[in-house]
């Protein structure tokens, strides 16, 4: 009888604490969930640039800075190949300045320097420039799309340039 | 005058006067909650500026300046960003004092970074957090901490230049945490879903970022600091005092 | 406790805290009076500033950023100094200088402590006023408009000599200090003994990283697939 009596305290007082911790543990969890709201307004991800020709002709490597204020994007043309390179900082997302006297750009925050195609060759930059998605649509348009980010690994990946 | 410290509205709010004997002194201190928080009696070297340098009480009295100049700071400025920096423009050249009042809570903000550095450094130079006062010692790491993440959260508010690369560099840090930051070592988590998308309330420094800091800024942590601040004091008393050699 | 001398607390210490505030009320509003807080113009993502500096008292932190990955420098680095500051009074065995300034009782906690008070001051001390664009060593004098032009050469040692440097590194703060006072880690006891040399083997890696990457031009030490150090 006594030792029943025990067993009953104990159930209920594991019981009363289990759902106490429970329901405090889910508050948490929710006010953390809370903190991730579902829809962002933040600016769309995808803009359209000019046709493709118009970038024809010229040095073999030319840095366009006509996007960099709006959209951060540089618009770089090799020999017969455009990709976009993200104007962010690989190392901690200052936004690089373009020299285009010494053919570098260079990161004012921690010195970090990359070349005309974003290969990272000085400072404390980890990885070359990130390049963004870049893609021709029905009208002939560029149309960068800076929701896909390829990394130095990827950059030979259909979508991170376009033939010219 | 004799008349009006004879009233009974003053002797109901200032129970003892300045009458210079042992008892009315001790009184004077017990009777106020504000002086109670010392004790009636202290060793004197205690009082030597040269044992304590005075670091954690002008720390507090700095936090106190930075309460009020940030609620009057408050009536004017809107942590949105079309309004942010115009409303500091505002306070600069217009609002009279405005210019002083935000001058007085930058200041005071870098002045106490340097007061609690050096209290840090008063209190390991006298062995101060030695047993029994191991715990208040944390406590007061604690309230280290959130001085320097209430003058970060800060920095962002005026929405300028300098305030916006700032926190960039401060939050692309965070960016590659380790398991919970999305570019860190064993990342878990993409980058809608990371430490950093936390505090931004976004992937890029915006409105929801500006708000967020703000609301850390003005009101969770020195809320927590208060409650903290609370407890170092309460302890000073508890643990026996300030420290004196054994 | 030995008996000692008791002062009153009103007015005597009252009376002193109230002049120091005022003191500083004066102090703070002459300051306020005479130097605007700086503001420069509205926030645009697409332009950072050059260079971009952290509040001051995170220069240090930035001025690592040099040497280290973002990760070491802005989160591991930070993390470890918080949690070892925390802790000091549970590693500390020494029951001497309690209360009182007393270098000769703790030589090796007063020493180890100010290093680390130090290096956090001149660290912010060089970031502040001797980095310049891009983030380069300009002297206070001289002008920001000069172009200063640094090809770095860096290199990564091997990542099986970079682990036998960092094992040997570590093990030498576990051997030395027992080398020299042979009774040194009977205080402590083997688990607070590892904790604390870890401890300072970490905050000392600092400086020999950076002598390292000054001298050799070593980018990591330590090379692995996750991360670098």
């Amino acid at each position: 009888m006594q030792k029943d009596n025990i067993s009953r305290r104990s159930f209920l007082r594991l019981i009363g604490w289990g759902s106490f911790f429970a329901a405090t543990g889910i508050s948490v969890a929710g006010a953390l969930r809370f903190l991730f709201p579902r829809v962002l307004f933040e600016k769309p991800s995808a803009f359209k640039i000019s046709v493709p020709a118009e970038f024809k002709g010229g040095p073999d490597y030319q840095v366009f800075e006509n996007w960099k204020a709006e959209h951060s994007v540089w618009l770089v043309r090799e020999r017969n190949r455009i990709y976009a390179v993200h104007a962010k900082c690989t190392h901690l997302g200052c936004t690089p300045n373009w020299f285009p006297d010494e053919g570098i750009f260079k990161c004012p925050c921690h010195g970090s320097q990359f070349h005309k195609n974003g290969m990272n060759f000085a400072g404390p930059a980890p990885r070359p420039l990130d390049r963004l998605n870049i893609a021709i649509d029905d009208d002939g348009n560029i149309v960068i799309d800076k929701s896909r980010v390829y990394t130095f690994k990827e950059f030979d990946k259909q979508g991170a340039y376009v033939e010219v | 005058m004799w008349r009006f410290k004879h009233s009974q509205i003053y002797k109901s709010i200032f129970r003892h006067g300045y009458e210079d004997t042992k008892e009315n002194r001790i009184r004077q201190i017990r009777s106020n909650i504000f002086l109670h928080v010392h004790p009636a009696k202290i060793p004197e070297h205690a009082m030597k500026i040269r044992f304590t340098w005075c670091m954690g009480g002008i720390t507090f009295f700095l936090f106190l300046v930075e309460t009020v100049t940030g609620i009057l700071l408050m009536f004017y400025y809107r942590p949105v960003p079309e309004y942010a920096y115009l409303d500091i423009k505002y306070l600069e050249f217009d609002v009279p004092f405005g210019v002083v009042l935000r001058n007085l809570h930058r200041w005071a903000a870098h002045l106490m970074v340097i007061t609690i550095m050096l209290h840090m450094l008063r209190v390991f130079l006298t062995g101060s957090y030695k047993p029994p006062r191991e715990f208040n010692w944390v406590v007061g790491v604690t309230l280290l901490v959130l001085t320097f993440l209430l003058s970060f959260t800060g920095y962002l508010l005026p929405w300028d230049q300098l305030a916006y690369w700032a926190i960039t560099v401060g939050t692309n840090m965070v960016r590659s945490m380790p398991v919970i930051g999305h570019e860190g070592p064993f990342a878990v988590v993409d980058k809608y879903h990371d430490v950093r998308f936390m505090l931004l309330g976004g992937t890029e420094i915006g409105g929801n970022a500006l708000l967020r800091f703000y609301v850390l800024h003005i009101m969770a942590l020195p809320s927590a600091a208060l409650i903290f601040i609370g407890v170092h004091f309460w302890r000073i008393r508890k643990d026996g005092g300030i420290s004196r050699p054994l | 406790m030995n008996k000692q001398e008791r002062k009153y607390v009103f007015p005597d210490l009252a009376f002193m805290e109230f002049l120091t505030a005022v003191a500083l009320t004066i102090i703070l509003i002459v300051w306020a009076l005479l130097a605007n807080a700086p503001l420069m113009e509205i926030a645009s993502p697409a332009r950072s500033e050059n260079p971009s500096k952290a509040p001051w008292y995170f220069v240090g932190l930035q001025e690592l950023l040099v040497y280290f990955d973002p990760w070491m420098a802005g989160v591991i680095i930070p993390m470890i100094i918080i949690i070892c500051l925390a802790v000091i009074p549970y590693l500390d065995r020494n029951p001497h200088g309690s209360g009182g300034y007393s270098l000769s009782l703790r030589k090796f906690a007063v020493i180890n402590f100010i290093f680390g008070f130090s290096m956090w001051a001149i660290l912010i001390f060089i970031g502040y006023f001797f980095r310049g664009p891009n983030w380069q060593i300009y002297l206070p004098w001289e002008s920001w408009e000069q172009v200063k032009d640094l090809e770095e050469n860096l290199w990564s040692l091997n990542p099986v000599i970079g682990l036998i440097f960092i094992a040997a590194y570590f093990c030498l703060f576990m051997i030395l200090p027992g080398m020299i006072k042979k009774d040194f880690h009977k205080r402590y006891g083997p688990i607070r003994y590892v904790i604390v040399m870890l401890a300072l083997a970490s905050m000392y890696f600092v400086p020999v990283k950076i002598f390292l990457r000054l001298a050799f031009g070593i980018k990591y030490v330590l090379v692995t697939p996750w991360f670098n150090v």
